[in-house]
């Protein structure tokens, strides 16, 4: 409960507060809620029960309880917040952002809903917290944001706001078969296959926009640009991290049933996203945008992945989803970095950063290698597991899915040269502050030392995710 | 019963200490009489009161839940419009007697069981209205206002009274348990009946101002002075829509056959029309009232469904509606504009924090987003037809979609930078209207738990 009420609270006292009381604020804060995160992931460790935290019968005429509780899945992704928010407030320590309470009581009350969200143990608290994180999010780009970002804020919000329809139709749909929307009651209910593809259905729009996966994606780059730095790494890090947990977590098991029907187009337009995502990436100038794009392409595989169900594709991609939330927590650093110092995000326009700024660059040439999955970084591990999968799913989507090791590596490194290598159109660059130096050597660290041993992650959410498989597997062969 | 008399008693009293001169002696006797009301009305959920007996009424907990609601709602618009009407100082009295006498007939339509109180109870709402919507006498399109909504009122009014007259022609009963047995003993159903019905629901329909009777919305909504929209859409529409879902249950045992068709197009037709028409409005007051008709819409599907819950889910949608309106027609009376233009919000939320948090909270929980309470009046609704209508709720939850755009639009413009804006003044009234609206938004869910 406490994980709750901590960034709640902060987030309305830190509307209030003074800008010196408000860095310690941000910062003690997200170190507290990360603490208390890590403490409880400790006590877990190896289980596969369902821990609840709180539980009240709200109301009969909704159907809804207050269920909060958690097991291995929702801790690895607590975790994933609990280490990205004090971060991102260490990166941004002495920026304007950390400075406004405006931004501080947004990202708190972003913390609140994204801790909800993985912890709410009922269809239509998940529902509640799901939109919270809208609002927070939509603020922090609309007040922050650089450019003409209007027209794209209101795509971000029509886009992700009808998509959410989607998902209440679903829910409402699910009410008229069952008395409770408790986790545990929903995914006994052992549907028609009818249903369940329009169950399905709903909830896989509300992801597929969120993710963003192919076809629904044309509001991510845009709304990417248009947010402040911090914000793109809250949007790209957590917030579409949402979508991919929600899928494993409530669409597959609510309708496990329709799972066959939406394998094979999920997937192939989860690969469709992976190859067109990569080859604009490679055509483009703009730096955030193609970290965007990027991100679109990893989501690809890893949606792919989770669409397959098996024991190694979901661990591998909750592997990779902690993975890609580092990575792109870094990315969007460095793109930020290059933003604030050259005024610019044009990659035409940079170029021969690495000599007047050689740790920036060697730091930034971990994280590119990082993202590119080379051996020993976590992406390999993830990566290797999924296509590995995929691949025995069916052998040409394997082939497909694979192009993106190498497009992956020729956008990053495309950008990377470009920006770093390249002739110097540059007299002067601040190297690395000691806040941000700090922050890339953290990362670097988690992502070095989770690609050798993965299995800390594996014991983490192993357990849970073979009960979660044997529920389902159970309830449809008991049909 | 006595809830009724008191209030009465209330608006002739305040119209008499308004020849003191002293406004606000008329505001504190006007929310004392209120206050004494609700209290009333709350004793009476625990044990029934018999002082005096009257056979057109009859209260149960439904009525005491609407009432108190409405009383509430009439409170909070006193209060706000008490800053307008102080200023003529001859006249106080009658604004806020009139808001009261309107409340009375609101309380007659919760608790009727004949025809001949409905009938009454409609009227004492309506008249006041008619009066209140041109009370800004100087202003043109008030008088214009008060003109339409008064001859196409008392049109609807001749239509709704008509068809009474062929109800009665056919069951030969004013008393709404007796229609429902003569109804239910009638072997084949009658032609007079029928048209009586139609007729009757073609009174509601424009009372509501549902699509194709929705023209006098928007010009009435946008001429009458700020306090008078707000209690219309609020106050009127719950009193109108309880009425006839009173009507309709207890008196023709549910609505079916043709009778749904009819509503599933007029409920479908409303969304779109005041949708499709909200998306361009450039006047807040405009806005919401073409807005108010999609939410009509959306209450109208709470009309098709045949359960014992209808009326309390009706209720949650009207008590959520009803503190957005609130808030909105407050914020529209700080910023004070002749124009009413959307964007003169322009910056509202940086010069006035506080009062801008409200109004997008307010905003957003009209799109129905949680954890507001609109979120909870619409999941409400839209559950209790799922299994009936589901392609009715997908349309709903489409036109939900469009909504949200022209909500997002005004929200932008109140966030919205702009270094010439001036400060509003908030003044107390205002500022306590705001905050408990603000509580409404955020914890009426946990009302509507309670209750439902």
């Amino acid at each position: 409960m406490e994980l709750l009420v901590i960034p709640l609270v902060l987030a309305i006292i830190s509307g209030f507060a003074t800008k010196q009381l408000l860095k310690y604020l941000a910062l003690f804060g997200t170190l507290l809620t990360f603490l208390l995160i890590a403490y409880r992931s400790w006590e877990y460790f190896g289980s596969s029960e369902l821990v609840t935290l709180y539980s009240l019968n709200a109301s009969s005429a909704f159907k809804c309880s207050f269920h909060l509780a958690y097991d291995g899945i929702t801790l690895l992704m607590l975790l994933l917040n609990g280490i990205i928010f004090p971060l991102l407030v260490l990166a941004y320590y002495h920026t304007k952002w950390i400075n406004n309470n405006r931004f501080v009581s947004m990202m708190f009350l972003m913390q609140f809903a994204l801790i909800g969200v993985f912890l709410s143990m009922d269809v239509l608290l998940f529902y509640v917290f799901w939109e919270i994180t809208l609002i927070p999010i939509f603020l922090i780009a609309y007040w922050f944001g650089s450019g003409e970002r209007k027209k794209a804020l209101i795509k971000f919000f029509i886009f992700t706001f009808v998509g959410s329809l989607a998902m209440l139709f679903s829910i409402i749909y699910l009410g008229s078969f069952t008395n409770s929307f408790n986790y545990s009651d929903v995914v006994s209910l052992g549907l028609t296959k009818e249903v369940a593809v329009w169950v399905m259905f709903g909830f896989l729009i509300a992801f597929a926009v969120k993710a963003p996966i192919f076809p629904l994606h044309s509001w991510q780059p845009d709304t990417y640009v248009s947010s402040p730095s911090p914000g793109t790494i809250l949007l790209s890090a957590l917030m579409l991290k949402m979508a991919l947990y929600g899928m494993v977590r409530w669409m597959i098991p609510l309708a496990p049933e329709a799972i066959e029907v939406f394998r094979y187009p999920v997937i192939i337009l989860s690969i469709i996203g992976i190859i067109y995502a990569a080859i604009i990436a490679i055509r483009l100038d703009d730096i955030k945008r193609v970290f965007a794009y990027a991100s679109i392409s990893h989501v690809g595989l890893i949606a792919g992945g989770i669409m397959i169900f098996t024991k190694d594709s979901l661990y591998a991609s909750f592997l990779q989803m902690l993975n890609h939330g580092l990575i792109a927590l870094a990315l969007f650093m460095s793109a930020g970095i290059l933003e604030e110092r050259l005024q610019t995000r044009s990659l035409a326009q940079m170029g021969g950063v690495a000599k007047l700024a050689p740790r920036f660059a060697m730091f930034f040439a971990i994280i590119a290698f990082a993202s590119v999955s080379v051996p020993f970084s976590m992406g390999f591990v993830g990566e290797f597991l999924l296509l590995k999968e995929i691949y025995s799913f069916s052998w040409i989507s394997g082939l497909l899915a694979g192009t993106t090791l190498i497009l992956g590596a020729i956008y990053t490194l495309r950008a990377y040269q470009l920006s770093m290598f390249s002739a110097p159109k540059i007299s002067e660059f601040k190297d690395l502050h000691f806040n941000e130096w700090l922050v890339y050597i953290k990362i670097s660290i988690l992502l070095v030392v989770l690609g050798l041993f993965p299995h800390f992650i594996f014991d983490l959410v192993g357990p849970s995710i073979d009960k979660l498989l044997d529920s389902v597997f159970t309830i449809n062969l008991l049909k | 019963m006595e809830a009724i008399i008191i209030l009465f008693s209330t608006g002739i009293v305040s119209l008499f200490i308004a020849m003191t001169r002293k406004p606000i002696l008329v505001l504190l006797t006007a929310l004392i009489g209120v206050t004494v009301t609700a209290i009333v009305m709350s004793i009476n959920w625990y044990t029934p009161m018999q002082w005096v007996k009257y056979d057109g009424i009859e209260t149960d907990y439904f009525t005491i839940i609407y009432g108190a609601t409405a009383t509430l709602f009439s409170f909070l618009f006193i209060l706000i419009g008490y800053s307008k009407f102080s200023k003529e100082v001859y006249h106080t009295g009658d604004y806020i007697a009139i808001l009261i006498f309107s409340l009375c007939g609101a309380l007659c339509l919760f608790s009727f069981t004949d025809l001949f109180m409905f009938f009454i109870g409609l009227e004492i709402l309506s008249i006041p209205m008619y009066v209140m919507a041109g009370s800004n006498k100087k202003n043109l399109l008030s008088s214009e206002a008060a003109m339409k909504y008064f001859f196409t009122g008392s049109f609807a009014t001749g239509v709704l009274l008509f068809g009474i007259a062929c109800v009665y022609g056919a069951l030969g009963t004013f008393q709404l348990k007796e229609m429902s047995e003569a109804i239910a003993a009638m072997k084949n159903s009658s032609a007079l009946l029928q048209v009586g019905m139609i007729l009757i629901l073609a009174g509601f329909l424009f009372k509501v101002g549902a699509v194709p009777f929705h023209f006098w919305g928007p010009d009435v909504y946008s001429g009458s002075p700020n306090v008078v929209t707000g209690f219309m859409a609020t106050v009127v529409k719950l009193a109108a829509f309880c009425g006839f879902l009173r009507l309709f249950q207890l008196g023709f045992n549910g609505l079916d056959g043709f009778f749904v068709e009819i509503l599933i197009a007029v409920s479908v037709l409303t969304m779109f029309v005041g949708n499709l028409s909200a998306l361009r409005q450039t006047k807040l007051k405009r806005l919401i009232a073409y807005s108010s008709i999609t939410h009509v819409g959306y209450a109208l599907i709470c009309l098709l469904v045949k359960n014992e819950h209808t009326p309390a889910y009706l209720w949650t949608y009207f008590f959520a509606y009803g503190f957005s309106i609130v808030a909105l027609i407050t914020v529209s009376m700080i910023v004070n504009d002749e124009n009413d233009d959307i964007d003169r919000y322009k910056a509202f939320a940086r010069t006035n924090p506080f009062a801008g948090f409200v109004m997008i909270l307010a905003l957003l929980s009209l799109a129905g987003v949680p954890p507001l309470v609109g979120f909870f009046g619409k999941y409400l609704v839209f559950s209790s037809a799922i299994e009936q209508y589901p392609v009715l709720i997908i349309i709903a939850l489409i036109n939900s979609g469009i909504a949200i755009y022209y909500y997002l639009k005004v929200i932008l413009t109140a966030i919205s930078k702009d270094d010439n804006a001036e400060k509003s003044t908030v003044s107390p009234l205002h500022a306590i209207v705001l905050s408990i609206s603000m509580f409404g938004l955020i914890l009426g869910g946990f009302v509507t738990f309670w209750v439902n």
